[in-house]
């Protein structure tokens, strides 16, 4: 189960990453349209949110510590912040539907959110892994308990 | 603060209470205790921000705050009970932290998925999530509690999603009152010609469906019996490759061009439009919009007549009384079909004009290109030109014309003294059409680029203040002394678990279509439609069969000239209020005209009866 942890994780990093492709790919399509971003939403709303609680699911069934446990909740409240602060960014428009400056500043941390939820499932990723490792050599559940403690 | 720029702020502020709260909770799992107790008191803070924008919103009006202040507070308020004695004592505690976040996004999900109305449903199942989440918590950080506290959150987590999901799937609920049974009321006289070449040049005399209809569709005295036609069209909808400003685009057309041909007219003619499709999969109607024609010959595939499928045809035929600026578009398949570039312009001219320049321009964009392509016109100094703004498009578009003007009319009905004005942009709305009244030289822009000239430039447009067309020219009496029927529509997004594929819907009164209860109201009836945006996009509201006189916005009634739009931007936090009397008996559709939101849901009927 550590190692199914290990792999869901890596999965969700995987995908994150793509997300950022996605995202390239909306900005860069031209005409720009309410489906520029079709694939970036999709990611970002269903596969996105499926995966973190996966997760979530697999750090508990692979009985990792609380905190990780914890950790693995982060990306989909940053997720949910994402999708928050895009649709925030597009209600600050003005009336003609342009940008204004609050709306740029609120698109602006989409994208440092972005950044922040990378690094946490990099976190993840890690500390999955160093807690998969002794699992391994370890005999008693008890000290991998205390090394995935101090991850 | 408006009311829109409240909704987005109390938002923000919820947002920011919930990673307070988990971020607090967090910390102090990992054994961060001042940390925990930092981001305590920065949620507990921002708790009392948010208590002051609901309250806001509040007296903005009950719709905007009714989930806020019935869900979400109490969940607030147990989260802050329940939080607070941990940072009082400064010692953080995490489970404690934790079930104040998970009330907070509670509320913040119940907000997003159901805000309105407010359902017992959503409010159990958000109630099933908190304990839910809490039991887990208890179960994997900090100390546990007792056996008897354990099972009784369990039972109370399940009780409340039982009783939830049953609030939420029952018949009596708001969102499960679906009944919207839609008969297309034309289809017994859909004009369908034989398919294959016989289609080219057999062009049926159109009278079958006119004669045929029932007695309900002959509403407005002689309209459907309309009499022999003195202008006829044949528009041809078909795929081609047209050339916008040098570019070739895949388009939807018309007779091959975009956008299709003008249909004008002169008060007093007979309008005969031959509707053929060639190859357009999805199938065409003709909606005349802002045209109010007789419930038969509106063009609402499923509601007044059948889609015309390729190879087939639909002959419109309407009498043109009322004098002014319309456009036609797609009704099927409306969304992609009027932005690839099924759509037009309707003219109908008065018996004697005051102008000696006339110039249309229907603004649209095509795979990102702007039509029409800028002109440069030959019009001799001194000569009144008359501009006829339309917004074919989804969005708002902002106009400058340069130099001074007047707005003679706005959706095709003209308006009472307007005055002249300068160094001001219009804002109009999608599927709104102004008719300006300048003297060359003259320019018009529109969001920022040169579309016409004629001698004339614009200044710097951008800084321009918008007019106000509530406050523009004389105000008259209002003709409507009693109101027979009021509904209100409060515009949102929500979660629509009743098609196929859940989606995330622009929903009305709580539903999406097709689940949106028809509104019924007898024939004569004066009828109030008081509409609330609580989202936060803008949605140009759109009527058919009638023009709807603006009685006020945001509580403040209209002081300017009588105004009978057709299309009006309801902008986030609005709330308007708009009458008129059912005259045109049939089923009309009432939508939002960003096409889009439409096809996602917003789009409802309405049903006057003789």
């Amino acid at each position: 189960m550590r190692r199914a942890f290990v792999i869901v994780s890596t999965v969700l990093l995987v995908v994150f990453a793509l997300q950022f492709v996605f995202a390239a790919v909306g900005a860069f399509t031209r005409p720009q349209g309410d489906s520029s971003y079709a694939l970036h939403s999709l990611t970002g709303m269903a596969v996105i949110p499926a995966l973190c609680i996966l997760t979530t699911l697999s750090a508990v069934l692979a009985k990792a510590p609380g905190r990780l446990i914890a950790m693995t909740l982060l990306p989909l409240g940053l997720t949910l912040v994402q999708a928050l602060l895009a649709a925030l960014s597009g209600a600050f428009t003005d009336a003609a539907g342009g940008s204004t400056t609050v709306g740029l500043i609120v698109g602006g941390l989409h994208a440092v959110n972005g950044i922040i939820a990378v690094h946490v499932v990099v976190g993840i990723v890690r500390a999955a892994s160093r807690f998969a490792q002794p699992a391994t050599a370890s005999i008693t559940p008890k000290s991998s308990s205390t090394v995935g403690g101090a991850a | 603060m408006s009311a829109g720029s409240l909704i987005a702020a109390d938002l923000v502020v919820a947002v920011l209470v919930s990673a307070g709260w988990l971020g607090a909770g967090g910390a102090a799992a990992a054994g961060r205790g001042r940390v925990a107790l930092g981001l305590g008191l920065f949620a507990l803070l921002a708790t009392v921000v948010r208590a002051v924008t609901v309250v806001a919103l509040a007296r903005a009006g009950w719709w905007f705050a009714a989930e806020k202040v019935l869900i979400a507070g109490p969940f607030a308020v147990a989260g802050v009970a329940v939080a607070a004695p941990s940072l009082v004592r400064r010692r953080a505690a995490a489970v404690p932290l934790l079930f104040a976040g998970y009330t907070s996004i509670a509320g913040l999900l119940v907000s997003l998925l159901h805000g309105y109305p407010v359902s017992v449903g959503a409010g159990l199942l958000a109630a099933a999530g908190v304990l839910a989440a809490t039991v887990a918590t208890w179960r994997f950080v900090g100390p546990r509690p007792s056996r008897r506290v354990f099972r009784a959150a369990v039972l109370a987590s399940v009780a409340a999603l039982v009783a939830g999901t049953g609030f939420a799937v029952s018949p009596g609920s708001p969102s499960g009152a679906g009944h919207a049974h839609i008969a297309p009321s034309g289809a017994g006289h859909a004009h369908i010609a034989p398919s294959g070449a016989g289609h080219a040049h057999t062009a049926p005399s159109g009278a079958g469906h006119a004669h045929t209809a029932p007695p309900a569709s002959v509403g407005r005295g002689t309209a459907t019996v309309v009499g022999k036609p003195a202008r006829r069209f044949t528009l041809t909808a078909a795929t081609a490759t047209v050339n916008v400003n040098g570019r070739n685009v895949q388009a939807w057309t018309f007779n091959g061009q975009v956008p299709g041909p003008e249909i004008s007219a002169t008060v007093g003619d007979v309008i005969e439009v031959t509707l053929r499709n060639k190859d357009i999969d999805r199938g065409v109607t003709l909606h005349w919009h802002g045209y109010d024609v007789p419930n038969d010959q509106d063009g609402v595939p499923g509601v007044t007549q059948e889609a015309v499928l390729p190879g087939h045809e639909f002959v419109y035929r309407f009498r043109a009384d009322q004098p002014g600026t319309y456009w036609y578009h797609t009704h099927s398949a409306s969304d992609i079909g009027v932005r690839k570039g099924l759509y037009g312009v309707l003219l109908v001219h008065p018996a004697t004009s005051e102008v000696d320049s006339d110039v249309v321009v229907p603004v649209h964009t095509l795979d990102g290109v702007v039509l029409p392509a800028p002109e440069e016109a030959a019009v001799p100094a001194g000569t009144p030109v008359r501009l006829r703004l339309i917004n074919t498009d989804s969005t708002t578009h902002r106009y400058a014309p340069g130099g001074s003007y007047r707005v003679a009319a706005i959706d095709g009905r003209e308006l009472r003294d307007p005055p002249t004005v300068s160094g001001t942009a219009l804002l109009i709305p999608a599927g709104g059409r102004y008719d300006v009244v300048m003297t060359a030289p003259a320019a018009l822009t529109v969001d920022g680029r040169l579309l016409w000239s004629a001698g004339g430039a614009t200044a710097a447009p951008d800084g321009w203040p918008v007019l106000d067309p509530l406050t523009y020219g004389q105000s008259a009496p209002g003709p409507f002394a009693r109101f027979d029927r009021t509904f209100t529509l409060v515009l949102d997004r929500g979660l629509d678990l009743r098609g196929l594929l859940p989606r995330y819907a622009h929903t009305v009164n709580g539903a999406a279509d097709p689940d949106i209860p028809v509104q019924s109201v007898r024939l004569g009836d004066v009828v109030r439609f008081r509409i609330v945006n609580r989202s936060l996009v803008v949605h140009p509201w759109h009527l058919h069969g009638y023009h709807v006189l603006v009685l006020s916005r945001n509580g403040r009634p209209a002081t300017g000239s009588p105004l009978w739009l057709d299309s009006f931007d309801v902008r986030p936090g609005e709330v308007w209020e708009v009458a008129f009397q059912a005259d045109n008996p049939g089923m009309w559709a009432n939508h939002c005209h960003n096409l889009p939101h439409a096809d996602a849901g917003m789009m409802l009927h309405l049903m006057v009866s003789g």
